[in-house]
């Protein structure tokens, strides 16, 4: 079977400096993969390569097999990937709703169709249940900019899933999120897996997050690929707690 | 919108529309003139409020829109066929000039619209053969309307009314359709945008295009109006004035433009009893207000409530 996503070789060097360094890797349909690694280990410049944010210096990416290297990250969002930032990103001026219907009314139908569409883009009813999903009812016809972190932090999740995407890349969804948001997200995001069955890939700084979430784990240490398995396999690594305690 | 601002705008509406009988010959113009220069300051908002791109070339269109409807008329084609060929012309060299707005943004974007402003003065006064150059272009005709020639003041003051208010609700319409959304992800985000689908090329060329066909039409009406065109009417002053009506009532507000004209356009005049000062005192009230209102006119009542709730 044709992985969802394949990685193969991928490397990208700014100068001298190689922040990533030949990494492949795959991912399955309905798969959640986490990447671990210390900061400034190529976690970010690995995701931005295969989104078409920056271009790889070398290597490959394949989506069901077709090649998508290069591809700009409009062409992937519209076969079908979704991410999200480490920054927070949301459109500040437009209420949480429409955050969420921003997200997905450019899925289909032509520019003219959708001129001419009604103003909820016929995604209320969706956007409406992913508010629910997200306990962001109570908030959803405020400006998204004008909520607190976390709750932004929510609305930015929440709209990589609205377009139903085939695969996510989440790029530290827990940063500065409270203990008690952190649990949320977990359910959500386990939730989200079973009923939209996409896959994610997730990089994460919350070990306890990370080894709850995904069945198998990529520890990136200097631009490459550490250790790869079960979270429990990571955990016991000796190379992975050297990279990450020191010596 | 409530019900209670539904009457507040139908309300108002009927009483602009009662104040040409009260005034003179000249108020009439005037009024006439601030329906024509807020059509462009509808579009110019649409480029600068809705979708966050900076034009400081919105007089341009306003010049190209008066000069092709007027050289149109004048080979014999009538103002209502003249009108779509001019917003036509307008909606294209506003698409072409979005493409330098996908590469530089902010005042670097504020400069290429400003040198395309001065691009086109300088054809206005220097191709003579076509546009008479600085002796300008005169009998301008006024339109007519089922066989019934708008000549007077007031006739032609209701035509541009009219024409102003259909297209402040095509506008309104566009702004609540996916697309007005699309434009204000355009303004708060465009890496995210483009990251969920949004195709922030297409949608940048639009907002140029659509924004310079309403200042392409507001031309023509403009044309119509003082039936003399002569370049001066078309150089940077006027785009400052146009971009000074948006942020003044307030960037990104529908009705932000409709007041931003008042103040710029009819703020002088009051002004004329303080004679050679008035330039002065007006060039107060804007820096005054840009830095106690930088919203505009319309952020004064949230201003407001949030000082009352603190």
């Amino acid at each position: 079977m044709t992985a969802l996503l394949e990685i193969r070789e991928m490397r990208k060097s700014y100068g001298a400096i190689r922040a990533v360094d030949g990494v492949s890797f795959a991912v399955d349909a309905g798969e959640v993969i986490g990447i671990i690694g210390p900061n400034g280990s190529g976690k970010t410049t690995l995701f931005n390569s295969i989104l078409g944010q920056i271009r790889p210096s070398s290597g490959r990416v394949a989506l069901e097999g077709e090649d998508v290297t290069g591809c700009s990250p409009l062409e992937l969002s519209r076969r079908g990937i979704g991410r999200t930032f480490q920054s927070l990103q949301v459109f500040a001026g437009l209420s949480v709703r429409d955050n969420l219907i921003a997200a997905a009314q450019e899925r289909e139908g032509g520019m003219l169709r959708r001129l001419f569409a009604p103003p909820d883009a016929g995604l209320g009813h969706a956007a409406d249940a992913m508010i629910e999903r997200f306990r962001l009812g109570h908030v959803a016809k405020l400006p998204a900019g004008s909520l607190s972190y976390g709750q932004q932090k929510l609305v930015d999740i929440a709209m990589a899933f609205m377009p139903k995407p085939r695969l996510v890349l989440l790029d530290e969804p827990c940063a500065g999120v409270n203990p008690g948001l952190v649990e949320q997200l977990l359910e959500l995001l386990r939730e989200l897996n079973a009923t939209q069955g996409g896959s994610f890939i997730v990089i994460e700084h919350n070990m306890d997050f990370v080894m709850r979430l995904c069945p198998r784990i990529i520890c990136m240490v200097e631009g490459r690929v550490l250790a790869e398995g079960a979270p429990a396999a990571i955990r016991a690594n000796p190379a992975v707690l050297e990279a990450y305690l020191g010596n | 919108m409530s019900r209670r601002n539904h009457l507040l705008l139908l309300g108002g509406l009927a009483a602009f529309a009662l104040l040409p009988l009260a005034l003179k010959n000249y108020g009439v113009y005037l009024t006439t003139l601030w329906c024509s220069y807020l059509i462009a300051a509808f579009g110019l908002n649409l480029i600068v409020g809705y979708a966050g791109q900076m034009s400081l070339g919105q007089a341009a269109f306003f010049g190209i829109g008066a000069y092709a409807g007027a050289l149109l008329m004048k080979v014999g084609l009538g103002f209502w066929l003249s009108l779509p060929l001019a917003a036509g012309i307008c909606f294209a060299i506003g698409f072409a000039l979005g493409f330098p707005a996908l590469r530089v943004q902010h005042h670097y974007l504020a400069f290429a619209t400003l040198g395309f402003n001065l691009l086109v003065y300088l054809f206005l006064r220097n191709e003579e053969w076509l546009t008479g150059g600085t002796f300008g272009l005169s009998a301008i005709p006024r339109p007519s309307l089922f066989g019934h020639a708008l000549e007077g003041g007031l006739e032609f003051f209701y035509l541009t009314y009219a024409t102003t208010i259909l297209l402040a609700l095509i506008l309104a319409l566009l702004l609540r359709s996916p697309w007005g959304r699309a434009f204000a992800c355009l303004r708060d985000n465009p890496i995210r945008a483009e990251s969920l689908g949004i195709d922030i090329t297409r949608y940048t060329l639009l907002a140029f295009a659509i924004g310079a066909a309403f200042a392409g039409i507001g031309g023509l009406y403009f044309a119509a109006l003082v039936q003399y065109l002569e370049p001066g009417s078309f150089n940077i002053q006027t785009s400052l004035m146009l971009l000074l009506m948006v942020i003044v009532g307030g960037a990104g507000r529908f009705f932000g433009p409709v007041l931003g004209a008042i103040i710029v356009i009819l703020l002088p005049e009051w002004l004329r009893f303080a004679q050679n000062w008035y330039l002065a005192i007006f060039g107060f009230a804007i820096v005054a207000l840009m830095v106690w209102l930088p919203g505009g006119l319309l952020s004064l009542p949230e201003r407001l409530r949030a000082a009352a709730q603190r």
